[in-house]
């Protein structure tokens, strides 16, 4: 009976100063939540008002909820092309970076070789570089290379007179540069993931008479689905919003993904709120809603990620 | 097997560098670069003129300052809640993370547009202050009006007027006894409630709330909202590798009546130390290539006060006339200004770094 008495170890005795530092980090910790959720409420609760109801209501509920905020920035923002460019953008993307990750991933793990160290090592260094940082190196890279294939191309008769393109203003530009700057952390990550699997399995398979690319395709991908889970959800919403590069990488409407059509509602369309915060809901939207649906997963990611050597 | 990622990662990082060196140090004009017009290494006056451009230092300080508000802001502020969280000093530790890191699923773009609308003139941060200012001044008019005995007694309402509205009245009225007065004698005597309207509506002191115009504090925000955005990630981020701090060692450490600081310097900080340094990289990183966010809060205006590295470079590359060896230069610079910053994190870790 004395036992229920007892003290055990683990459980916090309170002090006096514990209920003011409980009462401050509860204040705290509510601030910056709150300050978190209520632009965004805000936001969506002023896409639902008219341009002149914002001027004189700008923190109430509207009076008259409209949507035609969302079927005019619909409209102007041409997002049903947009929607489906970022789909393909994003889709593309993951795909190429987590089976390139996964297969040099594989190879720099288990198969002994002495340029590994080098090449891997210079992949490495790529994570402490960003893409955004060269975007004009790249915007002249894939319009020289164009051109310049273009001319080639031309002269040896294969391709007509008009403008030739590969890189620039194309879908395959976008996806590769894409797939490349995700590259460096992607094979990071799962070079150590493989590292784990035990070798034993692999040389058993060898005994077997398998190649490597069998193994990869056999054993390697039914192992590494994990990684690949963390791989893409990690990379879905960076993809997604994306806007640095392919805003250097494409010029045509029918090219273009959502970020950059929401951008088209900074400048010009300024002082037409009604439409602005439709289209910057519009924006928001998917990316939330995936955050909803995997919350527990991209926590996961999130921190994996960081844990870079 | 490694073939395909090294090509894809030599055309999307190992070129562009490559190009970066060569035309910072060239005179290349645009068009075409292979056997094309003619253009050639010039040494290093590039550099020269970055060195002697006022506004390049000027965006280096920028990001130097969203560097260490970054380093400094998001990082404690990060670990701070998580280390709230982990030793269950707040309740509903997965609400808190949850709500902290919704801002990092938002396209940069999103929260640059928005907050740019939140901090401008027309937007609720000035709506919200100045309904507040209006108010108290109808407050105070509500009791000058009670004290005088309002429009019967003109000449007292006329100087007490002037008195509760010294800041703004000369803006009105150029003379503000006479006018005043004036202004006051053509509403009747019953009208007291609807003249208070009016004067509340031309006296009521205004503020101007144009951060994003002001050339000395147009970053306050652009930090602000950096801190906003990225912070939550960095909850994460500890939080995930203190849950993986073993239990028994905090426990035991309690059970010697080691007090909540001591824990935390003893036993969490120093096992995380690497951790750190891995976000600190990640944050250096992340914010010296930070391009949309400014790009959709001020453009890097006004006048090219806020702009950062990268805006200044994409400025100089694509808007007007193209300035590729410049902005060749500006991406070298950014590159290097990078791995120095990344070198330091990591020599520092390796001096005060907890060991393993």
């Amino acid at each position: 009976m004395e036992l229920y008495g007892a003290e055990r170890p683990g459980i916090k005795h309170y002090k006096p100063g514990t209920v003011v530092g409980k009462t401050v980090a509860y204040l705290v910790m509510g601030l910056f939540a709150f300050m978190t959720v209520f632009p965004l409420v805000w936001m969506l609760i002023s896409s639902f008002k008219t341009t002149t109801e914002f001027r004189t209501n700008m923190m109430g509920l509207p009076i008259d909820w409209t949507f035609d905020n969302y079927r005019n920035a619909w409209k102007i923002g041409e997002f049903d092309k947009l929607i489906g460019n970022s789909i393909l953008y994003t889709a593309g993307s993951i795909i190429g970076i987590t089976f390139l990750s996964l297969l040099t991933g594989f190879a720099f793990a288990k198969i002994k070789s002495k340029a590994t160290k080098p090449i891997y090592g210079g992949f490495i260094i790529g994570i402490l570089l960003t893409t955004q940082s060269l975007m004009v190196p790249l915007f002249l890279e894939v319009t020289s290379l164009d051109r310049s294939l273009g001319d080639l191309l031309r002269s040896a008769g294969l391709v007509g007179p008009s403008e030739f393109r590969l890189f620039h203003n194309t879908r395959f530009g976008v996806l590769l540069i894409y797939i490349g700057s995700a590259l460096p952390t992607g094979i990071y990550m799962c070079t150590e993931y493989i590292r784990g699997i035990p070798n034993a399995i692999i040389e058993a398979a060898q005994i077997d008479g398998a190649g490597y690319f069998k193994i990869f395709r056999s054993i390697i991908l039914g192992m590494t689905k994990p990684i690949a889970m963390t791989l893409s959800i990690l990379n879905i919403p960076s993809i997604w919003n994306e806007f640095a590069l392919i805003n250097i990488l494409v010029s045509e409407t029918s090219l273009k993904s959502l970020p950059l059509g929401i951008y088209k509602f900074s400048g010009g369309l300024s002082s037409d709120y009604g439409k602005q915060f439709a289209a910057l809901v519009i924006g928001m939207l998917p990316m939330l809603l995936f955050y909803g649906a995997f919350r527990k997963q991209i926590t996961a990611g999130v921190s994996m990620g960081a844990l870079k050597e | 097997m490694v073939l395909p990622s090294l090509l894809v990662y030599l055309f999307v990082f190992g070129f562009p560098t490559i190009l970066a060196v060569v035309l910072s140090l060239s005179n290349y004009a645009g068009g075409t670069m292979f056997g094309g017009a003619p253009w050639q290494i010039t040494g290093f006056q590039q550099y020269q003129r970055l060195f002697t451009d006022p506004y390049f230092w000027n965006a280096l300080k920028n990001n130097i300052f969203i560097v260490l508000i970054s380093v400094f802001g998001q990082l404690p502020l990060g670990f701070i809640f998580a280390y709230l969280i982990y030793r269950r000093i707040v309740k509903f530790g997965e609400f808190w993370q949850g709500v902290l890191y919704v801002p990092a699923m938002i396209s940069t773009i999103v929260v640059g547009i928005l907050w740019s609308i939140i901090f401008s003139p027309y937007g609720p941060l000035a709506d919200i202050a100045n309904h507040s200012y209006a108010n108290a001044y109808s407050a105070k008019l509500a009791g000058i009006f009670q004290a005088t005995g309002g429009l019967a007694n003109i000449d007292a309402l006329t100087e007490r007027i002037i008195q509760a509205s010294a800041s703004t009245i000369t803006k009105v009225f150029t003379d503000p006894a006479v006018e005043l007065k004036q202004f006051l004698l053509s509403y009747n005597l019953g009208d007291s409630s609807t003249v208070q309207n009016d004067l509340v509506n031309l006296l009521a002191p205004r503020w101007n709330a144009d951060f994003l115009s002001k050339n000395n504090i147009a970053m306050i925000p652009i930090c602000f909202v950096t801190l906003w955005m990225w912070t939550g990630t960095y909850l994460l981020i500890f939080l995930a590798n203190m849950q993986k701090i073993d239990r028994q060692i905090i426990e035991a450490a309690q059970i010697d009546g080691a007090s909540e600081m001591k824990i935390l310097r003893h036993v969490v900080l120093p096992s995380l130390s690497k951790v750190i340094a891995n976000s600190a990289i990640l944050c250096i990183s992340g914010s010296l290539s930070g391009f949309a966010l400014i790009l959709a809060m001020t453009g890097g205006g006004p006048a090219r006060i806020t702009q950062v590295l990268s805006i200044y470079m994409y400025d100089k590359a694509f808007m007007g006339a193209p300035d590729y060896p410049l902005a060749n230069a500006i991406a070298v610079m950014i590159v290097l200004f990078s791995l120095v910053l990344v070198g330091l994190t990591f020599a520092f870790e390796r001096r005060f770094g907890g060991k393993e």
